[in-house]
């Protein structure tokens, strides 16, 4: 028995008790429900375990020189080819993702720019802190959850966060009081206890109750009677309570709060509040975690971030990167590439039909290890090693810290760590070729 | 009738665990679903047999519906998914998820199955 850590989403816990004899696993004990499907899927029956490519409209299995051939064509072909994914693999395979854009002069882009990078960019920008997990476990006295269903994309985050016991505070779970607003009662409003705050908003009226809340803050008006964004005036009276009382506390944000509005920007609007809120705030502060899923989320934007200063959005012309006003969505809205390398996402399943239709027009090769909707619509799959199982690797915790993941069994078929497929590949376009 | 569609995360209804451990069937059956208030699903005269039509003015999704008293009247919630995903859009370059406006009529017709989806995504 030895502990490991847990690759099934970017809480990345680090408890997970795992049986092995380095063949097989054959018990883990501590995994969530999304950690045990995790380690299950090494032997998942949808696994890929053998390289394929589209011949007559079919995916057929070939060796990996075939596929490694047919790839290089599509590579070589492609003047304009769009990289995206690299959530779900470790900082060194990002790593070398980003070194291949550079090669072949490409656009490269990861989940979190549609995701939790949004706001981490916004936050950057604005000087706000980021806080850790150990920091809310030692200190926490509020946790909002705004826009965020943790019990169902994170699922241990609550356990950490609000049940345990601080090493710096005498209390645990009975002086953290718990604020959730959302316009759907998720399933982390179950965990709520009698001193905790539901807040259930009117769709779309987020906003309306930012926009009270940075009034209330600057010049203490009295909150209208009728309450705000379908929330009663008390609970609003108790919600800044406790926004301008706490000690230690923490906004955890989910996908709610980063939708666009043609009027305003909600995530620019929520991170002023809590600027003002720790303006005002005599004895406390108010930090933000941002919730991603995949469990190397957070990653992408510090390996951008250190090699070429730019958190996302990278694109290369004649091997250097250059200024430019493109995201992946006008990438692909517009038709802006010719071939792209998808690696451990499914944008075929994951964006609109108005972008995925366009991505599935263009060649397309896909690293990943078992099928998703992408895999029925790829020309090239390449099946690699589960990171955090089959290989290790470093990945960035959604608190932003790295931590390190350990191989703990071979994978079926020697199949190669994201990171080794991605070198291979850069090494031939290196070298101007296939081997 | 106009609904806000909202797309969310649901444990039960994954389509990572769906592509990975299931069939198409069960891919169908767990992520070919949406949830309404019961008050909606009364409004909507629906039975236990039909399905919902949901519409934006693009494309369509038919899907099966069941009850969930934790969603607010006038909202329709899909697990994220590729049928989700046929109704979510590009508003200013940005992705929309949530709160999109959608017509949703009950039918006796079928889901729309997968491989049509794939079908129509796939024409190159």
């Amino acid at each position: 028995m030895k502990r490991f850590t847990c690759s099934g989403c970017s809480l990345l816990c680090d408890d997970i008790i795992v049986q092995s004899d380095g063949l097989f696993i054959s018990e883990v004990i501590g995994a969530c429900l999304k950690g045990k499907e995790r380690f299950d899927l090494v032997s998942a029956k949808n696994r890929i375990t053998s390289p394929l490519i589209r011949k007559d409209g079919e995916l057929k299995e070939v060796s990996w020189d075939e596929a490694i051939k047919k790839a290089i064509d599509i590579i070589k072909n492609s003047s304009v080819p769009l990289l995206y994914g690299f959530s779900n693999v470790s900082c060194e395979a990002q790593d070398v993702g980003i070194k291949l854009a550079q090669k072949i002069d490409g656009f490269i882009d990861s989940n979190a720019s549609i995701c939790q990078g949004k706001i981490f960019n916004k936050a950057k920008s604005l000087g706000i802190n980021l806080t850790t997990i150990t920091e809310i476990i030692n200190k926490g006295d509020l946790i909002i959850l705004w826009g965020a269903n943790p019990a169902e994309t994170v699922p241990r985050l609550l356990n950490k966060v609000l049940f345990s016991r601080g090493k710096f505070r005498m209390t645990g779970r009975e002086i953290k009081t718990l604020v959730i607003v959302d316009p759907i009662k998720t399933a982390s409003f179950r965990v709520m206890g009698v001193r905790d705050l539901p807040l259930i908003i009117e769709p779309n009226k987020d906003i309306d109750l930012i926009r009270m809340l940075k009034e209330e803050c600057c010049t203490a008006n009295s909150i209208p009677s009728q309450g705000v964004a379908g929330i009663d005036k008390n609970d609003l009276k108790r919600l800044l309570l406790h926004l301008t009382g706490a000690e230690n506390g923490v906004i955890i944000l989910g996908q709610g709060v980063i939708q666009p509005n043609p009027d305003y920007n909600l995530v620019e609007e929520l991170l002023e509040l809590l600027q003002l809120i720790n303006e005002r705030q005599e004895k406390g502060r108010i930090s933000l975690l941002l919730m991603g899923g995949h469990f190397n989320m957070a990653g992408f934007d510090h390996v951008a971030l250190s090699s070429f200063g730019v958190s996302g959005n990278l694109e290369f012309k004649h091997n250097q990167m250059m200024k430019t006003e493109d995201t992946l969505v006008s990438k692909i809205e517009k038709e802006n590439f010719d071939s792209s390398i998808i690696v451990g996402t499914d944008p075929i399943s994951h964006l609109p039909y108005s972008l995925s239709s366009k991505i599935a027009k263009k060649p397309l090769i896909l690293i990943d290890n078992h099928n998703t909707a992408t895999s029925h619509i790829a020309d090239v799959v390449f099946p690699t090693a589960i990171t955090g199982i089959e290989s290790g690797g470093l990945a960035y915790r959604l608190d932003q810290v790295p931590i390190e993941l350990n191989k703990i069994i071979n994978p079926p078929n020697n199949l190669p760590s994201d990171e080794e497929l991605l070198n291979q590949l850069f090494g031939l376009i290196n070298q101007g070729g296939s081997e | 009738m106009e609904f806000l569609l909202n797309s969310i995360r649901k444990i039960d209804n994954d389509q990572v665990k769906e592509h990975a451990f299931g069939t198409e069937q069960t891919l169908e059956e767990r992520l070919a679903i949406c949830f309404i208030n019961p008050k909606d699903f009364e409004k909507l005269k629906l039975v236990s047999s039909q399905q919902l039509k949901i519409s934006n003015k693009d494309k369509n999704v038919i899907v099966n519906v069941e009850k969930d008293d934790n969603i607010p009247e006038g909202m329709v919630v899909m697990p994220v998914s590729i049928w989700s995903n046929q109704l979510s859009v590009v508003q200013n370059n940005e992705l929309l998820y949530k709160n999109i406006v959608v017509n949703v009529e009950a039918t006796h017709d079928s889901i729309t199955k997968f491989k049509e989806i794939m079908q129509e995504t796939m024409v190159k």
